[in-house]
């Protein structure tokens, strides 16, 4: 990490409040007079609900309503696609899903009650592998899927699909393939894991004497979920209010509607302040995860190392509902994107999300770039042995430079993939080395992450007080990026005053007109150009009151990348895996706040690391094993290897500001950069991940290579 | 159960049924700085001190409690504020949930007397493996403990 940390003031407006536990996050809200929720679920993953028996639970004190599907509006919710209901009706389709809820003056009582509620559900036939659910013969998650308000699926396409995004001409990929010197296919799989926020998904509904609805909850899209929220439950514009409240950590997990809807129609039910808080282990095994996915990569090459083509085809298990997921394909960027970052002559992409019978997916960090990416890098190292090429070689002479139209046809200003390479193999040369243990082998891997970003639509209010300083109100919540700080900081630098004289403050839905959310890498980006556009309006005010910006940042997207390399040691005997260091070298333009900036590039590495060797949900026929986040294996400090940075400054930026992103940069090459790295060990390819002691045994024990490495 | 305690210095006389959780009393009086994050002991987030030593609040019966100093975040940030501007100073969180955890597991190994040996990144990262951070990747509250420990 870069030095000298502790020598330069702090710039987090936030920083001693969270150091001193002040800050307030959603649970830290109590309401006199709240009612508590908590959920029955099912416990099954596909099922018809013979009977609910309630009386018992009905006998508790203090409990005020056990309510089924009929009690509530018969209403479904969703982020595009409306396919989710409040509680299951009828059926249910995941282990996990709402069969009923208590509402009860006490939390204890109402999980007392929910623990005596009698459900009785008849299994049906369940489908939990993403290609098993795609057989003609496969069990239909749902009856007609098409017919979803949002839906992106037709009647003629096979019933289990959430989205389908084909791309590319498969024709003359396969032709230039089977044309190509040296080509490999492989499969890459990975598991589900969680975001891994610390803080479990809650919300407090308070009803208002005018009949409407204030909101507290981890949502790091306030206004998104303002319009889900009315949209299912038939709000008109006013009846629902967002209120700030910090998250506790998001990743993606957070922009999902999760127990939102839920919690507004028991308080509009109720007219009383409802409080939901999720059990840690309901968070884990009931809320949106990330994709398991099954990706097949052929990728060819020319006997000079010029790449010829490339096929990638992914299946995403996306759960038994499509609600939690926002874009406009209902797909996954991450994998749209997947030619990207490198000069394909042909290429082809198929990326089909598909209902199963598990805890419905939404996002995490980089939404299926993770699988997408450790399946690409994993394939160009496969494919440089098989050609004899040295890995970084192949990848230099490939990736996109400045001016080259990327897989899509877009030309881009700058693409600084190749230099972004040559920065991270020249710090290994001179990184210093890592004690490797006696008897272990020691190897390096590289992977690559070309991630294009760009501003999106916000709006600010700048308010002057007569001492000089200022308050800005901002529509997203601290997530715990720094996103704050860096309005503060942009700001304080475009209206040429001391960054101490602005305070940022999120404000509720109703204070200003919108914003799409935390999420896609575009924050700092368009925080920047609605920052200038906030300072303009402010410069040719007359300075007497408020000014106001609704920014539609119209600017052509850049190219960030990420080029990662793993240093691992593997005990040959055991398999086990050290990750010694991750070097990541990281394409930036202008850097507004080094200590954050440098906190995104660590936790990326960190998080990429987790994925790479230890997190695995364990979902196995439908249920969620990693239940608590010790199963769950995330890292601790005493897991985490040694962390070196090095950034590439003064790249092409967007705005005035010249700032691009970093925030989902160096979590998804790591898991590739990894397994490339095992590879270069031991001589053994593990293509689903994590990449733990027992596979890379397991591989070593089938391969001749094994023999040799013993 | 009637018992008596010391909560951030203070003495307490209390008549509460003994299996209610420290973090549930801690809460109830309204000391929301000790979080409930997986309500299992494994990820530090409701790490408050018992008598010095770091216990997870959220698996502490009150009944164990009679005649133990209690001290969360909001005790330490009277009595330690060095403690607190090494955090701010080293910008030792982002989101934020698991700093004052984090905070109580640093205030742990200084009481511990660490810092001895020769490897104290060693030693910090073992005191801190009872806090889970998703956020930061660990470096800053590293240097914020080594920070710390020198002032």
């Amino acid at each position: 990490m870069s030095q000298a940390t502790a020598e330069r003031p702090a710039s987090r407006g936030d920083a001693r409040a969270k150091a001193t536990g002040a800050t307030l996050y959603t649970a830290d809200f109590d309401h006199s007079g709240a009612l508590h929720v908590a959920v029955v679920r099912s416990d099954v993953p596909s099922g018809k609900i013979a009977s609910v028996d309630r009386s018992a639970a009905e006998a508790v004190p203090g409990v005020v309503g056990v309510l089924l599907a009929d009690d509530l509006p018969g209403v479904l919710c969703g982020r595009r696609v409306r396919d989710m209901p409040l509680i299951a009706r009828g059926v249910v389709r995941y282990a996990g899903e709402r069969v009923a809820v208590v509402v009860a003056d006490t939390r204890a009582a109402a999980e007392t009650a929910a623990s005596l509620v009698e459900v009785d559900i008849t299994e049906l036939p369940a489908v939990f592998d993403p290609v098993d659910a795609l057989d003609e013969a496969a069990p239909r998650v749902h009856e007609a899927p098409w017919s979803y308000p949002g839906a992106v699926v037709t009647e003629v396409m096979h019933p289990n699909l959430q989205s389908l995004v084909e791309a590319g001409d498969p024709d003359a990929t396969a032709k230039r393939l089977a044309e190509s010197a040296f080509s490999v296919e492989a499969t890459y799989t990975i598991p589900s894991t969680k975001q891994g926020y610390l803080e479990p998904q809650a919300w407090l509904a308070v009803p208002q004497s005018d009949g409407s609805i204030r909101l507290r909850g981890t949502t790091k899209s306030p206004y998104r979920l303002r319009e889900q929220v009315s949209t299912c439950l038939g709000l008109s514009p006013g009846e629902l209010e967002v209120e700030p409240t910090p998250l506790g950590g998001d990743f993606g997990g957070k922009g999902a509607p999760g127990d939102a809807p839920l919690c507004v129609a028991l308080a509009r039910r109720f007219r009383r302040p409802v409080r939901l808080v999720l059990r840690s282990a309901e968070d884990l095994t009931a809320t949106d995860a990330r994709h398991p996915a099954r990706v097949t990569v052929r990728i060819g090459c020319d006997p000079d190392g010029r790449l010829t083509a490339m096929s990638f085809d992914a299946v995403f298990a996306g759960g038994a509902y499509a609600s939690h997921k926002p874009g406009v394909t209902v797909n996954l960027h991450g994998a749209v994107e997947a030619a990207l970052g490198y000069k394909l002559p042909a290429w082809s992409t198929r990326s089909r999300v598909v209902y199963t019978n598990t805890v419905p997916k939404g996002h995490m960090r980089a939404p299926g770039a993770t699988a997408s990416v450790f399946a690409v890098e994993s394939a160009l190292d496969e494919l440089a042995a098989r050609a004899g090429i040295d890995p970084a070689a192949l990848r230099a002479a490939n990736l996109l430079g400045d001016g080259d139209r990327d897989a899509y046809g877009h030309s881009w200003e700058q693409a600084r993939g190749a230099q972004t390479l040559e920065a991270a193999l020249a710090a290994l040369v001179t990184s210093a080395s890592v004690p490797v243990p006696a008897g272990w082998s020691s190897g390096t891997g590289i992977a690559v992450y070309c991630r294009p970003t760009s501003a999106a639509s916000t709006s600010l209010r700048l308010i002057p007080a007569s001492d000089g300083s200022f308050v800005v109100e901002v529509p997203i919540p601290e997530t715990g990026t720094g996103n704050h700080m860096v309005v503060r900081e942009l700001l304080a630098r475009a209206l040429g005053v001391s960054a101490d004289l602005v305070e940022v403050r999120q404000v509720a839905t109703s204070q200003l007109p919108g914003d799409p959310g935390v999420g896609g890498s575009r924050v700092t980006v368009g925080m920047a150009v609605a920052v200038e556009e906030l300072a303009r309006r402010w410069a040719a005010s007359e300075h007497d009151g408020a000014v106001e910006v609704e920014s539609k940042a119209s600017y052509p997207p850049v190219l960030s990348y990420a080029a990662q390399i793993a240093r691992v040691a593997v005990d040959p005997d055991t398999g086990q895996v050290k990750v010694l260091e991750l070097l990541s070298a990281v394409d930036v333009a202008r850097v507004v706040n080094p200590v954050a900036h440098q906190l995104q590039i660590d936790g990326g590495a960190v998080m990429g690391f987790g994925s790479a060797v230890m997190e695995d949900s364990l979902e196995q026929d439908g249920l969620v094993w990693a239940a608590n986040l010790g199963e769950l294996k995330l890292p601790c400090a005493a897991d985490v290897p040694r962390l070196t940075t090095i950034l590439l400054e003064g790249g092409l930026g967007i705005g005035d500001a010249n700032v691009k992103s970093v925030g989902e940069l160096t979590n998804v090459a790591v898991p590739a950069a990894v397994a490339n790295a095992v590879a270069n060990a031991v001589g053994v390819r593990v293509r689903d991940l994590p990449v733990s002691a027992e596979k890379v045994w397991h591989a070593l024990q089938a391969s001749e290579s094994g023999k040799v490495a013993r | 159960m009637r018992l008596e305690l010391t909560l951030n210095g203070s003495p307490v006389d209390l008549d509460e049924d003994p299996t209610a959780t420290l973090l549930d009393w801690l809460r109830s009086l309204g000391l929301t700085g000790t979080k409930e994050g997986c309500g299992i002991g494994v990820c530090g987030a409701c790490t408050v001190l018992g008598d010095g030593r770091p216990i997870s609040a959220c698996l502490t019966l009150i009944g164990t409690l009679d005649g133990v100093s209690v001290l969360t975040v909001e005790g330490v940030a009277q009595s330690e504020p060095t403690l607190v501007e090494a955090f701010v100073d080293c910008e030792a969180m982002q989101c934020g949930i698991c700093t004052p955890g984090h905070v109580m597991a640093a205030a742990a190994a200084k009481l511990a007397g660490i810092g001895a040996s020769a490897d104290v990144d060693s030693e910090i990262r073992y005191w801190l493996e009872g806090n889970l951070c998703r956020c930061t990747g660990y470096e800053t509250i590293v240097a914020a403990l080594r920070s710390y420990l020198e002032r």
